[in-house]
């Protein structure tokens, strides 16, 4: 236990030294920017993470709260001038209470039926974004979203914003751990492993399901609303079913329970689009079969799957 | 023995799924402290019963009684809070779990660090983290699984799963312990062991539910035997006046009535 909480600490102060390291060496701002795509990616995936790697409960509607975030900030800061400092925790809330609300009646489904109940909710979240023009904007979006500032300090230059969305990582990464780490962390992982004997041994599972779907939304929105302020334009195809998938996709490929494979999968799938422009036409082709490559080979995900690796390598060293 | 307030009382209970009725007019009690033998051929209603008790199906009619309130309507998870607790016929462990993070699960409704108790890592939670780690060590020992507490519990074999389940039930710190067919899968010296276990169980005041089908084993260490079959219970008592029962010959046996020996 003790090794293990060693082990943590060493990790996340190697992951704060290489974000700084980054943050200061590297001028490119492309490459800036697309590590800050990344970091958003993997609030998104780590979110998600808690909820079907932890817990062993999939949601592909989770981009509808990406799109709270994102659109809940723009109308906040927009149409009502108020700091985005402020529309921050309001949209997180919201995100959050739309979870809950959502989530009772939801999280009585398993399997199948969940991912087809979250599945009508994101879809009808982003009809919600695609129509209700007078607020939203409509399909044609959401312009004039306002920059980022704290008192002297302007997130208008790729390298600030690249040290906020890095910062609300590490400091996400640091509470999920926590989490996992935990009482409930294990209660979580129980319900993963056997729901009814999760409730056998004294877990109420309902309510747990519940609590970590919340905080997952929480995670989604915090990540639509660096969204928003880092490209000032949002329309609701960022926030679609593909968007849900995406992010399944992230939590499939890094590895599930494994908040490092969040972080894996986000970059994966963030830079896989940027390489793959050589190939134009055929892009998506390329990329179809690259995920289906590391699924056959790697089926439990990078994380695991590189783990496994090695460690079969080391085995074979000792022979 | 002093007649105490029973721990558990089973009133009438009736308990039907679709048109089959699977239990109907159960009473029987069991006293604090006793080992009782709940036994009858495959279709008896005994994992029905236990699913009554553990609250995982509603009762139809009649009432269960645990320490003095009805359990009517309360959640599996709740009645492992005021005091039963079980394992399964099947064995149902955490499998990607280590041994030892199966039995602080089973501690759940005896400690308390919330979400917020998680993130804030209050001063407290340390605390209750090493007491609990510390009971898990207890139990582990209890039980003869010391020195195992890192392994992952899916890959004990068969044996130890069972004996890991047990001491998991016994985290939660019950007065009741529900134990569904602990023996099925087990070896001749393995079943032994486990016999002694469940009266060391009880010699820490713990009252033993135990549906069985290893008879040796039942008629050993039970106090008491309620017999069920087709749903009806046919015959309670001590095992030497229940293995003598007439009724209870014939539902086992058919009616050809060869008796069993001691």
């Amino acid at each position: 236990m003790n090794n293990h909480q060693t082990r943590n600490r060493i990790c996340y102060a190697v992951f704060s030294l290489l974000i700084i390291l980054a943050g200061y060496t590297i001028e490119n701002p492309y490459y800036i920017q697309v590590l800050t795509f990344i970091g958003i990616n993997t609030l998104l995936a780590l979110g998600l993470n808690m909820l079907m790697g932890y817990a062993g409960q999939i949601s592909l509607g989770h981009a509808a709260f990406f799109g709270i975030g994102a659109y809940g900030t723009a109308i906040l800061t927009v149409h009502y001038n108020l700091s985005p400092w402020l529309a921050l925790p309001a949209a997180i809330a919201a995100a959050m209470i739309v979870a809950y609300i959502v989530g009772i009646p939801t999280l009585k489904l398993s399997g199948y039926y969940l991912g087809m109940g979250t599945l009508g909710f994101g879809m009808i979240v982003n009809i919600l974004f695609r129509e209700w023009s007078s607020v939203t904007g409509g399909a044609s979006g959401f312009i004039g979203i306002p920059t980022l500032e704290l008192g002297p300090v302007s997130f208008s230059s790729g390298r600030n914003y690249f040290f906020l969305v890095w910062g609300f990582v590490l400091t996400s990464f640091i509470i999920c751990q926590r989490i996992i780490d935990s009482r409930i962390g294990r209660a979580l992982r129980a319900i993963h492993d056997g729901e009814k004997a999760a409730s056998a041994v004294g877990v109420d599972t309902r309510k747990l399901k519940l609590q970590v779907f919340v905080l997952s939304a929480a995670f989604s929105a915090l990540a639509g609303f660096l969204y928003a302020h880092l490209v000032f334009f949002i329309s609701p195809g960022t926030f679609s079913f593909i968007a849900s998938i995406r992010m399944v996709t992230m939590v499939v490929i890094g590895g599930m329970a494994s908040i490092w494979g969040s972080l894996l999968g986000a970059s994966l799938l963030t830079l896989l689009p940027e390489w793959l422009h050589a190939f134009s036409e055929f892009e998506m082709v390329v990329y179809g079969l690259i995920l289906m490559i590391v699924m056959i080979f790697l089926p439990r995900g990078l994380t695991r799957g590189l783990l496994d690796i090695y460690e079969r390598a080391n085995k074979k060293n000792d022979h | 023995m002093t007649t105490e307030l029973p721990l558990l009382e089973i009133k009438t209970v009736f308990k039907a799924f679709g048109g089959v009725q699977a239990l109907s007019d159960i009473t029987f009690s069991l006293n604090p402290g006793s080992i009782t033998g709940l036994i009858g051929p495959n279709g008896a209603g005994k994992t029905t019963l236990f699913n009554l008790i553990s609250g995982v199906f509603p009762v139809d009619k009649g009432k269960i009684v645990f320490s003095g309130t009805g359990i009517k309507n309360k959640k599996p998870h709740t009645l492992v809070d005021i005091g039963i607790s079980r394992t399964f016929q099947n064995v149902e462990l955490f499998e990607s779990m280590t041994v030892l993070e199966n039995i602080l699960v089973g501690q759940h409704t005896r400690t308390r660090c919330g979400m917020w108790g998680s993130i804030l890592r209050f001063p407290w939670v340390a605390g209750e983290e090493k007491k609990a780690h510390q009971f898990a060590m207890e139990l582990l020992d209890f039980v003869g699984l010391n020195g195992h507490a890192d392994k992952t519990s899916g890959d004990l074999p068969f044996g130890w799963q069972r004996l890991l389940e047990i001491a998991r039930a016994l985290a939660s710190r019950p007065k009741l312990l529900l134990l569904d067919e602990p023996a099925a899968g087990l070896n001749i010296v393995e079943t032994m062991q486990l016999g002694d276990l469940i009266k060391k169980i009880r010699e820490q005041g713990v009252t033993v539910l135990l549906v069985e089908h290893d008879m040796s084993l039942t008629m050993e260490i039970s106090d008491w035997i309620v017999v069920l079959d087709q749903g009806e219970k046919i015959a309670q008592g001590t095992p030497r006046t229940v293995q003598a029962d007439e009724k209870v010959i014939a539902a086992y046996l058919g009616t050809a009535g060869k008796k069993t020996e001691d």
